[in-house]
């Protein structure tokens, strides 16, 4: 199993949520860092300005003001440069139950799993070790 | 149904005293306007969308009658189509029902009954499908509505409930005295928003279903609710809360619609302060008289960008990540104004304050 530690970026308008999802990330012990986000595209900012090759785990919501996880995605791929885009390990974490949300998230290739509020440390434990 | 207003009649014919003699014999009755070919039919159903019965003679020089409603199916399908003819043979009635979809089959030479029962039976079924089309329109919104209503119910329901699973879950591994403070205070948060969301829903039920109680209002009474309501928020906030009322004579309103209005106003006021500002304030004028009641809620909060200043009365709309809104608040007052015949304009600048002025006419 592969220890490393990795950077991480929450993007949640809750600010319970993203509390929550810090403390897991921190209780897994495999994190570098945590970066939270009330706005998915002061997010998108943050990461274009990553250096290059950081690889970084996004967990995003689905339903937020503005710009929402799909809006997100589809920012992402547009103006993240494709040769950084393999950086980041995208995530959905959402309280949804729609599965036309599930459906929809599939459409994007680069969607790396679809995880359901509230997250646990089990469920991320089991993502990172999945992605190693 | 409306009779006041005589029923707008196209009659299209090339021979022109035909055109004269139909117009003369029901002037009295009908507003009939008359074309001497389908082209000039045409033109006239383009300047004239209120037609609602098309009288057409089949035998015209260039196009038919049933060729006329043919190419007008799509155009302009709700006009009821009647066609006027010499020549009883079978094929060009199949023609005319199957092509040109007529409503109704006039052999000449007409008589007066005719063409009127025909008006007027044809003026029925126009009203009956029109009123269909129109219901129609309205069930299909109103399903649309239930679809996103359902869907953001679900999430906004369960987005505070999974949230403070988790914030459990935390405090339970914690044993850190202020983390755990820190925890329930967000859980509180939380909770509040989704008891918010609660209340906005049963106003929406409230403005969409209820009648109208129409009573005096007494301003004075519901400030001074207000004031109870949005004393500990404005404490709380620091936000000095200011309150202008004129009223002159009685002004009759449904108190509970006006409530709901109000309250939003001010509780948007409150929640969207800029959290740094060193002099905070929401401003409430209300000036009544008997014609119209005008309501002004002011803040010096975040503002509202530009570009989502038209987005703000739409259902589940939220235009900042700041504070937790339902996005149904405004919602709920522009669907409240439309009942109470009332309007509402904005103005605002981000980084400097907001200003609603809601008025509404006296019942």
């Amino acid at each position: 199993m592969n220890l490393d530690t990795m950077y991480f970026i929450v993007i949640d308008d809750s600010k319970l949520d993203c509390f929550i999802a810090e403390k897991v990330i921190q209780n897994t012990g495999r994190s570098e860092s945590v970066r939270s986000f009330a706005g998915a595209s002061e997010a998108l900012e943050y990461m274009k300005a990553l250096p290059q090759d950081r690889k970084t785990v996004i967990l995003v919501d689905i339903q937020m003001p503005l710009m929402n996880g799909f809006e997100f995605l589809d920012a992402f791929k547009n103006n993240i440069p494709e040769e950084k885009q393999s950086n980041f390990v995208i995530n959905l974490l959402s309280s949804s139950i729609n599965e036309s949300d599930q459906n929809r998230a599939k459409a994007y290739p680069f969607v790396n799993q679809f995880l359901n509020k509230p997250l646990s440390k089990g469920a991320l434990e089991n993502m990172l070790s999945a992605m190693a | 149904m409306e009779k006041q207003e005589k029923i707008k009649v196209l009659y299209i014919d090339d021979e022109p005293h035909n055109l004269v003699g139909l117009k003369a014999t029901f002037r009295m009755d009908y507003n009939i306007l008359t074309a001497n070919s389908a082209d000039e039919g045409r033109a006239l159903l383009e300047k004239h969308p209120d037609i609602k019965v098309i009288l057409c003679d089949q035998r015209m020089p260039g196009k038919t009658g049933v060729q006329f409603f043919e190419e007008i199916t799509h155009v302009f399908p709700h006009p009821v189509r009647m066609l006027l003819t010499g020549y009883t043979d079978i094929e060009s009635v199949v023609n005319a029902i199957n092509r040109g979809h007529v409503y109704r089959y006039i052999t000449k030479p007409w008589t007066e009954a005719d063409i009127r029962s025909a008006i007027e039976e044809g003026y029925k079924y126009y009203v009956t499908s029109t009123m269909l089309a129109l219901r129609n329109e309205e069930l299909q919104k109103a399903y649309d509505e239930l679809d996103k209503f359902a869907y953001s119910i679900t999430h906004d329901m369960r987005g505070p409930i999974v949230s403070s699973l988790g914030a459990i879950e935390i405090v339970q591994n914690s044993n850190d005295l202020n983390e755990v403070k820190e925890v329930a205070g967000m859980m509180e948060k939380s909770l509040q928003s989704m008891d918010a969301l609660i209340q906005n829903m049963h106003e929406y039920y409230t403005i969409k279903r209820g009648e109208l109680t129409i009573v005096d209002i007494r301003f004075d009474e519901l400030i001074d609710d207000f004031k109870e309501v949005f004393s500990v928020t404005a404490k709380m906030g620091n936000i000095d809360f200011e309150i202008n009322l004129q009223q002159e004579g009685v002004f009759r309103s449904d108190e509970l619609t006006l409530k709901i209005i109000v309250t939003n106003l001010l509780s948007n006021a409150f929640k969207y302060q800029r959290s740094n500002a060193v002099s905070k304030f929401v401003k409430l004028d209300v000036n009544a008289t008997p014609e119209r009641a005008t309501v002004i809620v002011r803040d010096n909060g975040i503002g509202i960008e530009e570009a989502y200043v038209n987005d703000i009365f739409s259902m589940f709309f939220r235009a900042t990540s700041q504070n937790t809104g339902s996005g149904f608040g405004l919602y709920n007052v522009k669907d409240a104004l439309r009942k109470l015949n009332g309007n509402i304009q904005v103005h605002s600048k981000p980084g400097e304050g907001t200003e609603f002025r809601v008025e509404i006419p006296g019942k």
